[in-house]
Formats: structure tokens, C-alpha cells, sequence
């Protein structure tokens, strides 16, 4: 009777020990430092590096188009601010790297009249919260940009 | 007589295994506490507890916040595949209520109901709510998906198993299969700038300041001021998600 139990306790020793064994080589490393996960993938979350670089980035370079897209308008006793609270990757997408490659290939911007009517044609869901252009009426020949300096806008 | 006492016996046998069984349940107890609060969302107080706040009485439809999200973190182009996205709500004057999202609104959403049929129209710009108590981290097999110290919802793309139940799980239909990697893909706050002090690129690019990014813990916080002005609410609050996109100007409408 004592030797079975004996054997019973010892195969029940190694299956833990072996079940041990696998675990801790299955297991990655980190797992569970913070929870139930690994606790590097954190790191490699962080790893990726930002396309879009904020506009002090653009505004070491380009000071004078940032300072002039910053000024305000005057009109009618009132102040607007027009294009100021944009910021300059909301019209300007990083499509290229702008730290080592803005020189040699500036980023175009095309056809502007899709472009600004992406924000400011007609829908009833912008009422109120922008100045909206009928797209289909004014002046439909021209490029807005013949017009209307982006970084500043006037109004009329 | 004989037959009694073996009853006795075996009485009290049963009663002292029962007490014994309860004394020892209650001294293995507090680990077994610990054991399940190991399985659980730390969140670390010292630390920045991120959220986001989204006005919709700002918010144009414009989609610069989709486009850059998919510039951002590399998102596919197709228009099934979406970390952000923007959808148009158009209430009709009968009643009803159209929703619509082309392209998740990158291009800028047009408005497809007739100027006089519209009762009133608005833009809901959705994405990962960064749930407290995320269900999709519940329902992950393999602790691929997690709630990070500093609050936000993450994925292990080296140890998710594309097994999808965190897709099903998701209330808010944040997560999508990348097709290339075969892993789950979300919004991760842009995580990778945060943590360098930039702006998420949604928050970067959206021209009217519809979206405030902010720590939570900092009361002096873009977004907590954003939070303490306007009455928020978060989306499907009755799911006790806890999530932390908080929505000022939230219609009913909105699912």
C-alpha cells in the first residue's frame, strides 16, 4: 500500500514539475509584470516612429508662412481667426519625410477645389460651424488658391 | 448499541472534515484574491490617464482625422479598414434617421438628403472608446489585448492569435483584421506619440479642435476642461464599459 502511494506521489511530482517545465518555457518573457500580458509589448507600441510631426517641426523651417498663417483678420469690429487654429499637416499630409526629403521633393498640393471643399461645401451637417461655398456656383473655373491665400484667407 | 456509535462516529468524522475543509478555505482565500486580481486592468496612479473628449457641435465631416489615421499607423487604404472614421447622422423630417460613412468620410462626407427633408444633421466621429473595463480584453484567450497602465487599450501584434473574438466582442466596432499581418489591429491613441508629447494625428489634423486629447488625472487638462464646459457622455454607457471618449452634444440617434 505505502509503495503505491509512494508511485502515485512521485508520477504526481514529475507531472507537476514537467507542466512547470513547459510553462516557464512558453511563457514569454515580461508576461504578467503588469497584468495578464506581456509587459514589452508596451515598448513595442512606443516603437513606431510619427509621421505627422507637429507644427513647431514645420514652424522651425517655414517661420514666415506659420507667423502669417497665425495672424488675424479684422472685419466688421470682428476678429477671425480664419485658418490660424489649423494646424499646417491638416492641408500638408506628411506623404513624405519632411526631416530629411522637404527639399529635395516639395509635397504638391492638388486640384485645391476638392481639397477645400472637403471642409466648406455645402452640407447640412456643417450649418453654423463653418463658412460653407456652394461648390457648383462659385466661380467654377477657378482653382480657390487663385484667389484665396490658404494661409490666410480673406473674407469678402 | 454497536450500530449507533459507528453512526456517531462517522457524525462527527463528517462534521470535523466539513469545519476543517472551511477553516483551510478561508486561509487559502486572500490568494486566491490575488490570484484573480493578477488577471486584472492595473491601472498605475501615477501615471496619465488618457481619454478623449469629441465635440459633435464642431465636428464638419471633414475626414482629415480618418486620412490621417491611416497615413499615421500605416492603416490599408480600402475602405473596409478603419482605426477612425466619421459618421453622418440625418435626421428626416418623417422621422427617420439615415446613417452614412462613405470612405469613413475621408474625402468629406456629402450630404445625400434633400435640404428641405433634413430635420437636423450631425457628424460622429467614432473610434476606440478605451474602455476601463474592456470587453475585448475579456474575451482575448491569450492576453494579446490589454488595458496599459497609462489607460489605453492595446494589442500584442506578436502574441495575438487572430482568433477575432475581441472583434465580436467589441461594442463600438473599433477593430478590424489587418490583412497583410493576420493580427487584430485598433486605435491605440497613437500611442507611439504620446509618449513623446505629440498629439494624436486625428487630434493633430482636425481642423476645428473636435477632438480634445488630454490626461484625465491633470485637472488642469485641455480635455478636463473641455469636460467640466460641456455636458459629456460617453457611447452606450448601459454596457458599463467605462470607456473614455467622452461626447459633448450626443444625440439619442446615435448608436
Amino acid at each position: 500500500m505505502g509503495k503505491l502511494i509512494f508511485r502515485l506521489v512521485l508520477s504526481f511530482l514529475v507531472f507537476v514539475g514537467v507542466f512547470m517545465l513547459i510553462q516557464d518555457y512558453l511563457t514569454p518573457e515580461s508576461f504578467g509584470k503588469y497584468g495578464h500580458y506581456r509587459a514589452n509589448s508596451l515598448d513595442d507600441n512606443k516603437k513606431i516612429i510619427p509621421q505627422f510631426k507637429g507644427e513647431d517641426a514645420c514652424a522651425s523651417c517655414h517661420e514666415d508662412i506659420y507667423e502669417k498663417k497665425s495672424e488675424t483678420v479684422s472685419f466688421d469690429d470682428d476678429e477671425y481667426i480664419l485658418h490660424s487654429n489649423l494646424k499646417c499637416e491638416t492641408c500638408h499630409s506628411p506623404k513624405i519625410d519632411a526631416r530629411t526629403e522637404c527639399k529635395i521633393k516639395p509635397p504638391k498640393l492638388e486640384s485645391t477645389r476638392k481639397m477645400c471643399g472637403q471642409c466648406h461645401s455645402i452640407n447640412a451637417s456643417r450649418k453654423n460651424k463653418i463658412k460653407m461655398i456652394d461648390m457648383s456656383d462659385h466661380n467654377t473655373e477657378k482653382n480657390c488658391v487663385e484667389c484665396h491665400n490658404p494661409h490666410n484667407p480673406w473674407i469678402e | 448499541m454497536d450500530r449507533i456509535n459507528k453512526n456517531r462516529r462517522k457524525f462527527f468524522q463528517t462534521s470535523a472534515a466539513l469545519v476543517g475543509g472551511t477553516v483551510f478555505y478561508s486561509l487559502i482565500k486572500p490568494f486566491e484574491a490575488k490570484a484573480v486580481e493578477a488577471n486584472q486592468t492595473e491601472l498605475d496612479p501615477e501615471l496619465p490617464l488618457w481619454g478623449m473628449g469629441v465635440d459633435i457641435e464642431k465636428c464638419i465631416g471633414c475626414g482629415k482625422c480618418a486620412e490621417a489615421c491611416k497615413v499615421e499607423n500605416k492603416v490599408p487604404a480600402e475602405p473596409f479598414y478603419f482605426r477612425t472614421w466619421v459618421e453622418q447622422y440625418t435626421i428626416k423630417k418623417d422621422g427617420e434617421v439615415k446613417i452614412e460613412s462613405p470612405n469613413g468620410a475621408i474625402g468629406g462626407l456629402e450630404q445625400s438628403v434633400e435640404n428641405e427633408d433634413i430635420f437636423k444633421s450631425f457628424n460622429v466621429p467614432k473610434l476606440c472608446n478605451h474602455c476601463t473595463k474592456a470587453p475585448c480584453v475579456q474575451a482575448c484567450p491569450v492576453g494579446a489585448t490589454y488595458v496599459s497602465p497609462d489607460g489605453v487599450v492595446l494589442v500584442d501584434e506578436s502574441y495575438c492569435i487572430g482568433c477575432r473574438y475581441c472583434i465580436q466582442a467589441c461594442p463600438y466596432g473599433a477593430r478590424y483584421i489587418h490583412p497583410e499581418k493576420q493580427v487584430v489591429d485598433k486605435c491605440t491613441f497613437c500611442y507611439h506619440r504620446i509618449n513623446e508629447g505629440l498629439l494624436p494625428a486625428c487630434v493633430e489634423v482636425c481642423p476645428t479642435e473636435a477632438r480634445i486629447f488630454g490626461d484625465l488625472r491633470d485637472k488642469s487638462s485641455k480635455l478636463v476642461k473641455f469636460m467640466q464646459k460641456n455636458p459629456t457622455q460617453v457611447l452606450k454607457p448601459h454596457l458599463n464599459t467605462h470607456s473614455r471618449v467622452f461626447y459633448n452634444g450626443l444625440s439619442s440617434e446615435v448608436k
